[in-house]
């Protein structure tokens, strides 16, 4: 199959969600083998739209399809299997399973063991420090720690789109200068990434090209450079914007 | 001495058969944040499933009491998986979103349902039913204490059967996919579990655990009836709460905890040993009211 054919396209997806975070006709193309982000202020849709793709909130009506298989009448579990990994927004580790639990629930969707022993091996060659906490309680660790638990965990089920959703939250800058080192290091071993931020600048620096979203819709579209230099996306940012303003 | 021997086997295998149940309450709370009131019904569902295949095989003409034996629980268990794995399916899951009282309601109901069909439906369900003795009746007398071998058979095996639970629950996939469901449902199925799967699944086990205590139940007292599984039901649901909702270890504390205060409700007041219910439903209270979320605060999952 071609790279385009391995695209994750969204059309026209309506989805009503809380009434303060709903998608309103909103369409976007994630290329396979891409850093595509999604940028937009609290609110304005961002977790929405990844638990649309998810399944865990169903459109009301538009399409969701990864590489032409339609996602939105599939259960979430389903969804996942077609190789799309998820780091939630708050890390969501599994407090009360070890390291390794954690890890090895990622790739709950793989039966043979020796390749989630391999896949494990990989992510602990990643984070040595979860090798050397294996056995620890997740949710017993620190936020940094957690951080590293959730990314690996998105790893462990060798996803070829990885939905990642405010990795930034709550991490000293130090840790999300290395957090997104990290995701750079992922989608150059050939994973297709999806980040949703409001952390503009550092997301555009490691992003080709990316949507910005505003009270559920697209707002503006565009390259890094593009959306660098775009006043849309600094209106975005502060929760208005110069076609919309506030209603 | 000897006396208080017996009654402390007597409560271990109270403590055991309670323990058994409140697991089942454990674990639905675990997955799903439910009460499901129908489970002391299928406790009596289970014996009485267990009685029809006895009778069976008799017909049948199958003498030798380890096959009949085998009927009966395996002819309770696998059937009370199904039917729990039903009851959740039509019950409990149709309901998720809704307000855990109507889950509450739904299955009061439906084990209500239940109760009634054995009553109405089983051939003399209305009076009470002997339940054969099919363990080797062996005893040894130790001064005024009859230590007697059935009792410890039906011990060994339903402390297996916890053990084994508990096993499933810390060293299987599927076990895993329980504990992480417990904990975090949205996030466990972005992890590819399949959620509906899990909690059919958990309904089974609970449900047959339970039905194995309705056996328990029926041979030490070789009786059941219809309404065998209220109190059950209500002891191990309170075994459960006091040991801590969702928490393995302290729904088997919390069982043993209420044979151990029904116990020394006979104990400390044999005058008037008909109380000891009153005693241990009291005790329960005051311990509720010190220790409001149960003794165990580990749970299987985190609570809001």
């Amino acid at each position: 199959m071609s790279a385009a054919a391995q695209d994750l396209v969204v059309e026209h997806v309506f989805t009503a969600y809380d009434r303060a975070d709903v998608l309103v006709d909103v369409s976007l193309r994630i290329p396979a083998g891409s850093i595509t982000c999604l940028l937009g202020s609290n609110g304005s849709g961002k977790t929405t739209l990844i638990r649309s793709i998810l399944g865990l909130t169903a459109p009301r009506s538009g399409s969701i399809a990864l590489g032409g298989t339609e996602l939105t009448r599939l259960p979430t579990h389903r969804i996942v299997r077609l190789g799309i990994g998820c780091i939630p927004e708050g890390r969501k580790v599994f407090p009360r399973l070890t390291v390794v639990e954690n890890l090895v629930v990622g790739a709950y969707g793989e039966p043979r063991r020796e390749v989630v022993a391999e896949r494990l091996e990989r992510v602990f060659a990643t984070f040595p420090k979860l090798a050397e906490r294996r056995t620890q309680l997740a949710g017993t660790m620190s936020g940094g720690e957690q951080a590293m638990v959730s990314i690996g965990r998105g790893l462990m089920a060798a996803p070829r789109l990885l939905l990642v959703d405010e990795p930034s939250l709550g991490l000293s800058p130090l840790l999300v200068q290395e957090t997104f080192g990290v995701i750079q290091r992922i989608h150059a071993q050939g994973v297709t990434v999806f980040l949703v931020e409001q952390n503009v600048h550092q997301t555009l620096a490691i992003a080709s090209h990316g949507y910005v979203l505003s009270q559920g819709r697209v707002v503006t579209q565009g390259t890094a450079a593009e959306l660098r230099a775009d006043p849309e996306v600094h209106a975005a940012y502060f929760g208005t914007s110069t076609t919309e303003g506030m209603r | 001495m000897d006396l208080l021997a017996q009654y402390l086997m007597n409560g271990v295998m109270l403590g055991l058969m309670y323990a058994l149940v409140a697991l089942g309450f454990t674990l639905f709370f675990g997955v799903l944040n439910v009460i499901q009131f129908a489970h002391g019904d299928v406790l009596t569902a289970g014996a009485f499933a267990g009685l029809a295949g006895y009778a069976l095989v008799v017909r049948a003409g199958v003498q030798a009491s380890l096959p009949q034996l085998l009927t009966v629980v395996l002819a309770a268990t696998l059937s009370m998986a199904v039917l729990g794995a039903v009851l959740g399916r039509t019950l409990v899951l149709p309901l998720k979103g809704a307000p855990a009282l109507n889950v509450l309601l739904a299955t009061l109901m439906g084990g209500t349902a239940l109760r009634e069909c054995i009553r109405l439906f089983y051939p003399g369900g209305s009076q009470p039913q002997r339940f054969p003795a099919l363990l080797p009746s062996t005893a040894w007398a130790l001064g005024r204490f009859t230590l007697r071998l059935d009792n410890l058979l039906m011990l060994a095996a339903g402390m297996a059967l916890v053990l084994g639970v508990s096993l499933l629950l810390q060293r299987t996939r599927t076990g895993l996919a329980i504990r992480a469901v417990a904990q975090d449902e949205e996030t466990a199925r972005t992890m590819g579990i399949d959620f509906r799967r899990v909690v059919l699944f958990t309904f089974a086990l609970g449900s047959a655990l339970a039905a194995f205590a309705g056996v328990m139940n029926g041979l030490y007292y070789n009786e059941v009836n219809f309404g065998s599984g209220l109190l059950l039901g209500v002891i191990g649901f309170s075994a459960a709460v006091v040991g801590g909702l969702g928490s393995l270890s302290g729904a088997v504390l919390g069982g043993f905890l209420f044979a151990g205060l029904q116990t020394l409700g006979a104990v400390v007041m044999p005058f008037a040993s008909a109380y000891k219910d009153v005693f241990a439903f009291g005790m329960v209270i005051l311990l509720l009211a010190w220790k409001p979320t149960g003794l165990i605060g580990e749970p299987l999952g985190e609570r809001v």
